[in-house]
């Protein structure tokens, strides 16, 4: 009896340890302060379709974030996948609205585009060894003119294929949409990638020090152009989840989507030195940046204080990281 | 005993940190005009210590006397107006700015408005001089070696009107041949009347420098003795409690099949025309002083640098490994010089670090089996008794000789057949040396080939079957164990007559 009770607590007490010394447990602290705020400031915040609001709102950035953590955990930094994100739904929405492809193939090709980019910013860094920051600046730049330089107008008229993503379904009154689902089925299986898989320990591996995996038998060039490439994959996603909930596609869309997914990665828990972070931690910073932005408008501050505001999260998070961290010496 | 002045005394030193007491009733004497040597395995609480005594810690008990009357050293500007200046493993210098600049750096003199350059240059002169370094004040303090680097850290220390100067392992970064000068400075220091507090794992520097040592275990206080009344055993004893003489595992030399054969392997001009063979169950020795190419050669054998010229067969069959995985995949592993920068994974945990090159044999369906992996980390542990809270500890925060063990761990788990040993017990204490030494018998024992460099001779003597020393990038002599001694090594070594 005694015995199983002693194991009982250990097992709690462990348990306990575990949340507790958990990386995410700050971001979550976060997220259920900020809600509570919420809730108490504005009837509207916490009901049903309020939350599927806050989701919608979230999944672009959401799957965006996806891709930056991966890339932020080799030590590395996207700057490009706004402009990628805009380039690819714009040739989505274009191919199927005024060149009437198939529009599942002028999907395909749109993500397509996206991954070309990824590719190119693996290939660049490990060929030339140029740094992160430098290949997807110049990428961020190329993406942007060429979008430009296909159209400045707004691509409307979609098939429905398109916009599949924005209907939704119903559940207890709450209305869901699919794309939502797509972006937690995205973070299930990266979270699975990163836990359970040898490429997920090579992401971490290369981004606390390359040359020590490289000598441990890792093919360190190899990881790279892998997580610059999945990462690109995300990124169209995101520009098909961008198309489905306008309903157009615009060229100037994503302007700010690229800060705004390393705010959700680094709100999230992730070092920007690389090798220490979490997706989940990443989905929580999306959850806080998307919760702040909803509860602020519901309370009817104006949209650039939002944004101001979103400043003051990023360095505070960061701050409270760097304490905890240095005080665990 | 004595009769030179006392400079500093610490009575009674206690340190708790969350959960660890990390010292507890510590006395340190420092004289002036002597070398106090600080002695103590990994995790004794030397650095603690220091750290206590340079103000980047402060203590929880005890009392601290500077020249007889007690002060409170909190931060470290309290330690440096007393005059106590500490030169870490790793320097605090300025890569991008010039000696002079760095010695004065924080201290800069003024002339009205401005710094006075002239002063700053004319006393780095007088500085360097005096420590006899042939530096330009001008030149930029990244491009020196690690040796003039330290200088320069020396004369920094200097220009703060030192009166003790605690050195940690200074020799550890050192090659055999600016050791010398390094010990000619540290004489010539506590000439000029400076305590000195100096730390090594080596047992011959402190016999060479110290007028006392102080050993420490397990954060207590052990003892503290005259030099001249203690033996290199008695010190041992009193650091781990055991003969020097189990440190090296007695093995028969019983060579088996020939495994790897090497034949005028070159690689650019830091190797050259290098040709050696290995059998099963050797332990083939590599001594040289830095630089003389045997790290250059071995990264070829394991695939981390491209050869320039030569073959390898390894077991009979061609051997050209393409990558670290490729001679990983063909059984030959490599065991860094530099652990910190070059083997650990510093900031992940125990179990990563340790199945981070064998995560296909604990793939199934694509799938991780972390229980499995979890398992195996556990045995590890237990077998090579590293001492960690559990698989999930960060390697960054456990001591050198168990970061070893873990390196080892993840080699051992593979099956290795070749094992590469670059520096294998650098910066680790004598009981984790004695340990690694006995892992790597065991390993010979088994049928494992072992190539292990090292810059301690009497390692070298202690470990190695048969004996390369290599020279400028050549092999310049091949030593069996019979001929082999520190003196022979050493002439081959530093180039006496031609191989």
């Amino acid at each position: 009896m005694s015995a199983i009770a002693t194991t009982l607590t250990k097992n709690r007490a462990s348990l306990g340890k575990a949340i507790l010394s958990s990386p995410i447990i700050g971001p979550l602290a976060a997220l259920l302060l900020a809600c509570i705020f919420f809730a108490v400031m504005t009837p509207n915040f916490m009901t049903g379709p309020n939350f599927s609001l806050i989701m919608q709102q979230v999944m672009v950035v959401g799957v965006l974030a996806i891709g930056q953590t991966l890339v932020i955990l080799t030590a590395g930094i996207d700057l490009s996948n706004g402009a990628v994100m805009a380039l690819s739904g714009v040739l989505m929405a274009s191919l199927a609205a005024q060149h009437h492809l198939n529009p599942v193939l002028a999907i395909l090709l749109g993500i397509g585009i996206a991954v070309i980019f990824g590719a190119v910013n693996g290939g660049l860094l490990t060929g030339i060894n140029l740094p992160p920051f430098i290949v997807t600046l110049g990428t961020y730049s190329i993406a942007y003119a060429l979008t430009r330089i296909y159209t400045t107008a707004t691509i409307d008229k979609l098939p429905k294929e398109l916009t599949a993503l924005g209907s939704t379904f119903n559940i207890g009154g709450t209305e869901i949409t699919f794309g939502t689902l797509l972006m937690l089925l995205l973070y299930v299986i990266t979270w699975f990638a990163l836990k359970y898989t040898k490429a997920g320990r090579s992401v971490f591996a290369v981004g606390d020090n390359p040359e020590a995996a490289r000598l441990a038998g890792i093919k360190t060039n190899r990881v790279l152009i892998g997580v610059y490439t999945v990462a690109a994959f995300t990124y169209g996603i995101a520009a098909l989840l961008l198309v489905s909930r306008t309903g157009v596609g615009d060229p100037n869309a994503g302007a700010t989507a690229n800060m705004d997914s390393i705010t959700a990665v680094v709100v999230g828990g992730t070092s920007m030195f690389g090798g220490r972070g979490s997706i989940v931690g990443t989905f929580i910073g999306a959850l806080i940046v998307g919760v702040f932005r909803n509860g602020l408008q519901l309370m009817g501050v104006p949209a650039i204080y939002q944004v101001l505001i979103t400043g003051v999260l990023v360095i505070a998070a960061v701050s409270i990281d760097q304490l905890t961290h240095r005080n665990k010496r | 005993m004595t009769d030179s002045k006392v400079i500093l005394e610490m009575k009674g030193i206690g340190k708790t940190f969350p959960g660890v007491k990390a010292l507890e009733g510590v006395n340190l004497t420092i004289r002036e005009g002597e070398v106090l040597a600080l002695l103590g395995e990994n995790g004794a609480g030397k650095s603690t210590l220091i750290k206590i005594l340079s103000g980047a810690y402060t203590r929880d008990e005890g009392e601290i006397f500077f020249e007889g009357s007690q002060v409170d050293v909190k931060r470290p500007a309290d330690a440096e107006a007393l005059g106590i200046s500490t030169i870490y493993q790793e320097f605090n210098l300025a890569p991008n700015l010039t000696i002079a600049e760095n010695i004065f750096l924080g201290h800069l003199p003024m002339k009205g408005a401005v710094v006075d350059w002239p002063l700053v240059r004319s006393r780095s002169r007088e500085l360097l001089d005096s420590l006899d370094v042939d530096l330009g004040v001008d030149t930029i303090t990244g491009t020196l070696s690690v040796a003039q680097q330290q200088m320069v850290e020396i004369a920094k220390a200097l220009n703060r009107k030192t009166r003790v100067l605690i050195m940690d392992e200074p020799s550890a970064v050192l090659s055999e041949k600016d050791l010398d000068n390094l010990f000619a400075v540290v004489r010539k220091l506590r000439d000029s009347g400076i305590g000195i507090v100096y730390i090594s794992h080596r047992m011959k520097e402190i016999f060479a420098l110290a007028d006392e040592v102080t050993v420490l275990k397990d954060g207590k206080f052990v003892a503290s003795r005259r030099i001249t009344d203690v033996t290199m055993d008695d010190l041992v004893k009193l650091m781990i409690g055991r003969d020097l003489e189990d440190v090296y595992p007695k093995r028969e030399a019983n060579p088996g099949e020939l495994l790897l054969e090497v034949k005028n392997l070159s690689q650019s001009h830091l190797a050259k025309d290098v040709s050696f063979q290995l059998h099963a169950g050797e332990i083939v020795g590599f001594a040289g002083i830095t630089g003389s190419g045997r790290t250059e050669a071995m990264r070829v054998l394991f695939g981390a640098d491209k050869a320039t010229g030569g073959t390898m067969t390894l077991k009979g069959k061609p051997y050209k490994p393409r990558s670290p995985r490729d001679a990983i995949n063909q059984g030959v592993a490599l065991v860094t010089e530099d652990r910190k920068r070059q083997g650990l994974l510093l900031k992940l945990q125990v179990y990563f670090n340790t199945t981070v090159s064998g995560l296909d044999r604990l793939t199934k369906g694509g799938v991780l089996q972390l229980k499995t992996e979890r398992q195996l980390v556990n045995d590890w542990i237990k077998n090579l008794r590293i001492k960690t809270p559990g698989p999930d500890f960060m390697v960054v925060n456990m001591s050198g000789g168990n970061q070893q063990k873990v390196i080892l761990a993840r080699w051992l788990s593979l099956g290795i057949k070749v094992f590469i040993m670059d520096e294998p017990t650098r910066g680790i204490d004598v009981g984790s040396k004695a340990e690694i030494y006995q892992i790597m018998a065991d390993l010979a024992a088994q049928g494992v080939g072992i190539i292990m460099i090292s810059s301690e001779l009497p390692e070298v003597l202690g470990m190695s079957d048969r004996i390369m020393v290599m020279r400028e990038g050549k092999i310049a002599k091949e030593l069996t164990r019979e001929e082999a001694s520190e003196e022979t090594i050493m002439h081959y070594a530093v180039g006496g007559d031609a191989a």
